[in-house]
């Protein structure tokens, strides 16, 4: 059975995977300028540029769910269960390269519109496909995977390492713990408490890539992934505290001094100092090239003047990661540097203690527990040794190395939102009776609860695989964009069937599906948008760049 | 001193269990497997013991197959320093577990040995028991609260009706009960560390232990479902139901 099922998946993804190339073809040939990629065709057919960028985002998850099967098989694990998610999702990916891939749910990218109506066709008449378009994703298929969630089997992860399956245990206990007390805070909008900060600080959290050498516990970027969705897994604020912590370590790994890494390393990898990312300004979010804040070189200190937005967790931080401008002449990105800023600790009365230094809280709707803030500078003083580097001029191309890691991280923090919608889903539907029986007996329940434990694994492997290739020391905005926008739409998709799933009580705010729908939207926005990510993945692919 | 702590691998708490189709045993292909939890708390209380001084050295053994390295290696991320496993594909039942660890014990000469009360799986409780048996030492077993003090130790039991404070001198077998503590959770860098500690491999044969079962599964059965109950109108109706029908007044 695990043999045919398994030719059928190789057979498949390799036709899924000519139709990609024929698609990308096409549009790199219709978009491109004396062999070059061209900028102002790519833009005006942004929608077939980033469509296909879906497309190749769709045919890498196959890939991974191919190779996640393979990997199974070789170690004896490829059970039943796992074996219908494969199925499953192949039916249904299958179809949406076919018929149409939704971006948004205002926006399905359809064959025609990648004038790839024959490329369609071929994919079509494929053996393999037509199998398991036939076969994969059926309503017996959707009873038994169902059935298995219900009973708390998902399908084993398959990461086949000792090691990570005891960095997995704590969190996913402590992530169990602490979902329901962090409903409440998030009902009061109050801060995450200090006591579960020190808590995760102590079992290694904020430097868990960190090498030894400098305090951490030296772990990859797939230990971070584990870690990451157990504890989004049980709050996406939970998952999200050590985010700042990676990005901080990360520009100060990759782009820092021996003094600063010496100074800075070991102490946000205990835990002692909370870091903040203060890049994005009112003005310049996705476009983050063109900000406008100035920082002046005076003697032993730069003067920062600027405002900036969408700094979480602002106030309680006691060092900020500092985007500036030091170049005056400069229009872009190359006249920004990076700054590694203390700030004192600030109150709920007096966020920011500081001279040259103000800002407001800015009330969001969800990913709670951190709070977001504006933050206003004039004036503000920054010791001349706290530029990344101690070059000016770094500061972008510094920001840029840390891209994939926090693209990575919030890959995997959608895993954790996307699987803790599908367990709030199961524990509804199996509880909830209505015209005399639980509601997970209804087709169109049950069938909801498949969908979302399918396309779960699906981002889960891809994210997965993101991880492995940057651990394996290559370039991976590709992979990270992939696993980043998948995974976005499918803990998005997933809150908001769950939400569905349990009718008026889903959209009572003391439900806490009604959070996980609120948390689960701003995974699509932040870390790069959906769109940002598909732009990055459609030029690289589409450029000849990477293949 | 040193403490002995004996960890099983079992089917995760947390997993619904389901009997195999046979109803020869118990689906364990890929089923999550973890510490037995009663172990867990003997392996925290060991390394208590450590940090309070009273212990030198904490050692973990388990017995079973290769995979049950991975149960010593969360018990050294825990906290204990070295492990030894005695690996065996056979099936191991109370005796010749106690007989494997009498052995493990002679070898080691712990002054405190630690199991927990049962394991979750097959629920036994008998180890600890016959382990104190078959080395003719104390044991104070369903501990909540241990004590050392000089040569002895004082344990608080939790037996039926309340809790009952023994004295009993070591070297003794402890089996812990739930309240005695609430095990740690392993930290990154403690995992990482762990990798480095080192764990002993044995085998039965080399410890002159045959551990052939003497228990014969005859069949595993799920538990019968939950049938609806009744209601009754009287107390003279319910009294009649209980004589009569359940039979049981």
């Amino acid at each position: 059975m695990s043999a045919q099922l398994l030719t059928q998946l190789d057979g498949a993804l390799a036709a899924a995977e000519r139709y990609a190339e024929e698609v990308r073809a096409g549009l790199a040939g219709a978009l491109s300028k004396s062999g070059r990629l061209d900028p102002v065709l790519l833009e005006a057919n942004q929608f077939a540029a980033h469509g296909y960028a879906w497309v190749a985002t769709t045919v890498a998850a196959l890939k991974e769910l191919r190779d996640w099967c393979r990997r199974l098989e070789a170690a004896g694990q490829l059970g039943e269960i796992e074996r219908l998610i494969a199925g499953a999702g192949f039916g249904e990916y299958l179809a949406q390269l076919q018929g149409g891939i939704a971006m948004s749910q205002g926006e399905v990218v359809r064959p025609p519109d990648l004038g790839a109506e024959g490329a369609a066709a071929r994919l079509a008449a494929n053996g393999s496909v037509r199998a398991l378009l036939a076969q994969g994703n059926t309503l017996d298929a959707r009873i038994a995977i169902a059935v298995a969630a219900a009973d708390g089997r998902f399908g084993v992860q398959g990461l086949a390492d000792e090691t990570l399956e005891m960095v997995r245990e704590p969190f996913r206990r402590i992530a169990t713990e602490t979902a329901e007390p962090f409903h409440r805070w998030h009902l009061k909008d109050e801060l995450i408490p200090l006591e579960l900060i020190g808590r995760l600080a102590e079992l290694g959290v904020f430097g868990m890539t960190v090498p030894e050498e400098y305090g951490g516990a030296g772990l990859g970027k797939l230990a971070m992934v584990v870690v990451t969705e157990e504890l989004s897994r049980g709050a996406l604020g939970i998952g999200s505290l050590a985010t700042r912590s990676e990005i901080a370590a990360e520009l100060i790994r990759l782009g820092g001094t021996e003094e600063q890494k010496q100074k800075w390393l070991p102490k946000i990898a205990s835990g002692e100092i909370l870091p903040t990312a203060v890049f994005t300004e009112p003005d310049t979010g996705s476009d983050l090239g063109a900000l406008k804040t100035r920082a002046v070189r005076d003697g032993d200190v730069y003067r920062v003047t600027g405002n900036k937005t969408w700094i979480t967790h602002a106030a309680r931080a006691d060092v900020m990661t500092l985007l500036a401008r030091t170049d005056p002449n400069s229009k872009d990105w190359r006249g920004l540097s990076m700054f590694i800023v203390e700030k004192p600790r600030g109150t709920a009365e007096d966020p920011f203690p500081v001279p040259g230094m103000r800002g407001g809280e800015i009330p969001v709707l969800g990913y709670r527990g951190m709070k977001e803030y504006e933050i206003g500078f004039d004036d503000f003083r920054v010791p001349a040794d706290a530029l990344l580097g101690g070059t000016e001029g770094q500061g972008f191309k510094q920001l840029m190395a840390t891209f994939e890691s926090a693209r990575i991280q919030t890959a995997a923090r959608a895993v954790g939102v996307a699987q803790n919608a599908l367990e709030l889903a199961i524990a509804y539907a199996t509880s909830r009776k209505q015209f005399g029986k639980p509601i997970a007996q209804f087709p169109r329940v049950f069938g909801k609860i498949a969908a979302m434990a399918v396309e779960t694994m699906a981002a889960r492997q891809l994210t997965f695989a993101a991880a492995r290739a940057k651990d394996s020391g290559r370039r991976c905005d590709i992979e990270a964009g992939m696993a980043k926008l998948l995974a976005a739409r499918v803990a998005w998709a997933n809150a908001d069937l769950a939400v569905q799933i349990h009718g008026g009580n889903g959209y009572a705010m003391e439900f806490p599906i009604s959070r996980v729908l609120v948390d689960a939207r701003i995974l699509n926005i932040f870390e790069g948008a959906a769109e940002i990510q598909a732009q990055v993945i459609a030029r690289g692919l589409l450029s000849g760049e990477r293949n | 001193m040193k403490v002995l702590v004996a960890v099983k691998r079992v089917i995760d708490a947390n997993v619904k269990v389901r009997v195999k189709a046979d109803n020869t045993g118990v689906e364990l292909t890929n089923v999550k497997m973890a510490m037995n939890p009663f172990d867990e708390i003997g392996v925290e209380e060991a390394i208590r013991l450590k940090e309070a001084g009273k212990a030198t050295e904490v050692v973990a053994v388990s017995l079973g197959g290769a995979p049950s390295q991975e149960t010593i290696r969360t018990a050294l991320a825990m906290g204990a320093d070295r492990g030894i496993h005695v690996q065996t594909d056979v099936e191991l039942q109370p005796l010749a577990v106690a007989k494997l660890l009498k052995a493990v014990i002679e070898k080691e000469q712990p002054g405190i040995v630690i199991v927990g009360k049962q394991a979750i799986d097959d629920d036994s409780n008998q180890t600890g028991q016959m382990l104190a048996g078959l080395l003719g030492w104390p044991q104070a077993t369903f501990a909540s609260k241990l004590n050392i003090e000089g040569e002895g130790a004082e344990v608080t039991r939790e037996v039926d009706g309340g809790l009952e404070t023994i004295r009993i001198k070591l070297p003794a077998i402890i089996t812990t009960d739930l309240r005695l503590n609430e095990p740690r959770y392993a930290s990154l860098p403690n995992i990482m560390k762990a990798k480095k500690k080192p764990i002993e491999a044995l085998t039965p044969e080399a410890l002159g232990v045959d551990p052939k079962p003497r228990l014969k599964t005859l069949k595993v059965v799920e538990p019968p479902k939950r049938q609806a109950g009744i209601k009754v109108k009287t107390v003279q109706e319910l009294v009649d139901k209980l004589r009569n029908d359940a039979k049981v007044i």
